[in-house]
């Protein structure tokens, strides 16, 4: 009997029994019949589309549904033996760790250490106690050297890994986390999975992890719950789970699968190692790690792509670009000498490691800061930050984005269903949209068109398909002659959409070149079927199956 | 860019003091806004305020209070001036006015509406000086015997404001960044977003504080002993201010009246009165350490 099996002997970590629940106002419940159990030391992928359900059924898992939502309830949820519909989130503090979606909403003191330390302080541990448990959490997710910073200086992803830090500092029972590397780097990202798989092997703590970039951790689960329109619409192991995707919905499927279901191969593998495995001593040689027959990087120019005679026209274009970011204790440089060019119709991806300078680039060629040094000059940029919230001020959508351009803004980003709702009861993967639509209202088409779209991590709480539209929107506008930058640290995104791939490091261009290339040639900042295959330029399952079936990529 | 209003940690007095210290020594001076009308007092209480923030390093704070003060203080004039018709010095006979009707404006009008206005500039300045000083922090946790069972009090309480100044900052670039195709935003609806945001994200913080254990009851808290060598001179000054308030009102140093015609009385008791309320914005005056 597998140490499981034994678990889910004893009282489960999470039980869930016909939970059905709506939210104030809403026209549909947003779960239905919801029947769940995990035991302790289990390791849960939930998976869905957007608005599928994922982030109430874990508000309900903590307390926080119904009792800070309100709505109508029925059924039961028990953790660790606490009723959580009864008692509510104050109780459940001492058995439940959470993670919301938006680290923004859940920072509540005002420097990195007290935030971390503020859970341990309210159960009543004393100052040594306290005092070890933030230096450990803090060195699990490598942020040691945020402790001492105001916790509004912090870029999105700081923030995500500062609010993963206090949730889980009490060492929980229950983990309950919602996208929590939504807004981390890849290496932050894959490194939050493996901690949590530790705490889940050696401590026993069940988790519970809600995820869209399913990649990532499906190989790290234990099981995979997939929830469709409220309902549980798939409960087993991530390999049957994959069998699933393949007929209910395909758009769940991880790019390694998809890469092994259009080239023929099974069974689908569940990660990296897994396709690996499975590929040795198949016809097509899959190269070593690190042996690839790609060729030499040349050193990166001084000035890339900016020639001193080159006058062909620029969307955006900075020169020996520095700026200096106050954060109360004095200013910090976080760019430095930024060299860039990008030509109209031009599809960037700008990436790099949380706090290198993506979002503060975005901002000074928008005109919201000021360089100390250099200068930076964007043709008709428009730009959507990071916080989506912050464009909704209104109580109806079609308020926000009246007339026949708002209208054609919701329609490029599918929210024309929703001209009546309240911005505010929307899904957070459904705000980055309307976000996304206000900012480019009467700029999709014609003269309107801007010449530089600038978007800040527009792919949280977005689900493939969804990714897939913005792929689409994207096109329209570089077709249309807009230069697009995203700044994303989603590298299945960046390999669908970008022609071209930035990559930063602490404040300066440390790769720029072709997409393929890029996403292609490094251990974290690569594709999973650039990691699968190890083939120069080969990053989406399509090439990567035309690659296998014989062809040429 | 962070808020001018926004919790900076220095080492001054006033921050370094506990939070009932200093919320004790700025609602003195609030306190005497409101008890008394005299202008000399108010402006004095004004000062008390300007200074002191200024002396704890928040001079950025007092500044932009400063200026949403008075600009706050000046429509109240404007109203008061347009809808009150007492007094009897006429500055200006304004004709028949639709709603309002007859619209004499008089000094003394304009004087009760400086006096209101001066009034709400000194709450304002106070707040902001408590906002830019006092740590929400150790706030969050003075309040948690007082409203161990109500996150959203406690957050409302210590949050609402450092809340709303983070996010005014970024709503007003993202009112910038709006496509020409969406609603446009003014000021007012802006204002109105900040306000109804600044609750949702107060309830957010609330909910967080919830899940955080602020309400557990188990084991009381190992409570942080973080006395100052300050509070004493807070608590201090705060007591002086208010027994000199309460002294001086009843010996006539609130000598002051606007109707029907203005009556200012600068007596001993209120020059007194004045000096001690001024004075009091020294408190969180820092002395440089003894050089060796």
């Amino acid at each position: 009997m597998s140490d499981l099996a034994i678990r889910r002997g004893v009282a489960p970590a999470l039980a869930v029994e016909g939970l059905t629940y709506s939210y104030a106002r809403a026209e549909r419940p947003a779960l239905v019949d919801v029947s769940l159990e995990v035991a302790p030391g289990e390791f849960v992928l939930l998976a869905g589309r957007s608005a599928s359900g994922k982030s109430t059924l874990l508000r309900a898992a903590c307390g926080l549904v119904p009792h800070f939502h309100g709505g109508e309830v029925e059924g039961r949820v028990m953790v660790a033996g606490l009723d959580a519909i009864g008692a509510g989130p104050g109780e459940m503090a001492a058995a439940v760790g959470y993670l919301a979606q938006d680290p923004e909403t859940q920072v509540v003191s005002t420097t990195v250490a007290a935030e971390i330390e503020l859970p341990l302080e309210m159960r009543g541990d004393g100052a040594a106690d306290r005092a070890r448990a933030v230096e450990e959490v803090a060195l699990a997710l490598a942020i040691p050297h945020l402790l001492g910073r105001a916790v509004d200086t912090l870029s999105g992803g700081e923030l995500q890994r500062v609010a993963l830090a206090a949730a889980l500092v009490t060492r929980p029972r229950l983990v309950l986390l919602d996208e929590p590397t939504s807004q981390l780097d890849p290496v932050s990202g894959d490194e939050l999975i493996w901690l949590l798989r530790r705490l889940n092997e050696e401590w026993g703590v069940a988790v519970v992890l809600a995820e869209h970039r399913l990649e990532r951790c499906l190989a790290a689960a234990d099981r995979v719950v997939a929830v469709e329109e409220g309902r549980i619409g798939f409960d087993g192991e991530p390999r049957e789970f994959l069998a699933w995707t393949r007929t209910a919905d395909p758009t769940l499927m991880t790019p390694a699968a998809r890469l092994f279901s259009l080239a023929g191969i099974e069974p689908l593998p569940v990660g990296v190692r897994d396709a690996r495995r499975a590929l040795e001593g198949r016809a097509t040689t899959v190269p070593h790690p690190g042996k690839g027959s790609s060729e030499e990087i040349s050193p990166r120019p001084r000035f890339p792509r900016l020639g001193k005679r080159d006058k062909s026209p620029r969307a955006l274009e900075a020169k020996g670009l520095w700026v200096e970011l106050d954060d109360g204790s004095g200013p910090r440089d976080v760019l430095r000498g930024i060299d860039l060019a990008i030509a109209p119709g031009e599809r960037v991806a700008l990436m790099g490691r949380n706090g290198a300078g993506k979002s503060t680039l975005l901002r000074t060629a928008a005109g919201l800061i000021d360089p100390v040094a250099g200068r930076v000059a964007a043709e008709r940029m428009a730009l959507l930050t990071q916080n989506p919230s912050d464009y909704l001020v209104r109580e109806r959508i079609g308020d926000e984005l009246p007339g026949e351009a708002g209208y054609a803004a919701l329609r490029a980003v599918g929210m024309e269903h929703a001209v009546d709702a309240d911005p505010r009861d929307v899904s957070g993967g459904e705000r980055q949209r309307l976000a996304l639509a206000i900012a480019l209202a009467g700029r999709l088409d014609g003269e309107g068109v801007p010449g530089l779209v600038a978007l800040d991590e527009p792919t949280r709480g977005m689900d493939r398909g969804r990714k897939d539209g913005l792929v689409a929107l994207v096109d329209r506008l570089a077709a249309q002659g807009a230069a697009v930058v995203v700044a994303t640290h989603d590298v299945e995104f960046a390999a669908a959409f970008a022609g071209r791939v930035v990559l930063l490091g602490d404040g300066v261009v440390i790769a720029d070149g072709a997409g393929a290339d890029v996403l292609s040639g490094g251990w974290y900042f690569a594709t999973e079927v650039a990691r699968v295959l190890d083939a120069p330029g080969v990053v989406t399952p399509e090439h990567g199956a035309a690659l296998l079936a014989g062809g040429s990529p | 860019m962070r808020s001018p209003f926004a919790y900076i940690p220095r080492r001054g007095p006033l921050q370094s003091a506990r939070p009932g210290a200093a919320v004790t020594y700025l609602g003195a001076l609030v306190v005497v806004a409101f008890l008394y009308s005299s202008p000399f007092v108010l402006l004095a209480a004004g000062a008390a305020a300007c200074i002191a923030g200024c002396l704890a390093g928040a001079s950025k704070a007092v500044r932009a209070s400063l200026r949403m003060g008075l600009a706050l203080a000046l429509l109240i004039v404007v109203v008061e001036a347009l809808v009150v018709d007492r007094g009897e010095t006429v500055l200006l006979r304004a004709g028949h006015w639709p709603i309002l009707g007859q619209v004499d404006i008089t000094l003394e009008a304009i004087v009760a509406g400086t006096v209101v206005g001066l009034r709400a500039a000194v709450t304002i300045v106070a707040f902001a000086v408590y906002s830019a000083c006092v740590d929400p922090d150790r706030v969050t946790r003075a309040l948690r015997p007082l409203a161990a069972r109500s996150a959203l009090t406690a957050t409302l309480v210590s949050r609402l404001v450092p809340v709303a100044a983070a996010d005014a900052a970024r709503l007003r670039d993202a009112a910038r960044l709006r496509g020409p195709g969406a609603a446009p935003v003014g000021k007012g609806p802006l204002a109105r977003r900040l306000l109804a945001g600044s609750l949702d994200r107060s309830v957010d913080v609330a909910a967080t504080l919830e899940l955080r254990g602020y309400s557990l009851s188990g084991r009381r808290l190992e409570q942080r002993r973080e006395p100052s060598r300050h509070d004493a001179r807070f608590y201090l000054a705060a007591a002086a201010v208010l027994a000199a308030a309460i002294v001086g009102k009843s010996l006539g140093a609130d000598d002051f009246h606007t109707y029907p015609t203005i009556q200012l009385g600068l007596g001993p008791a209120t020059a007194a009165v004045s000096a001690v309320v001024a004075a009091s914005g020294l408190a969180p005056w820092r002395r440089s350490g003894r050089r060796v």
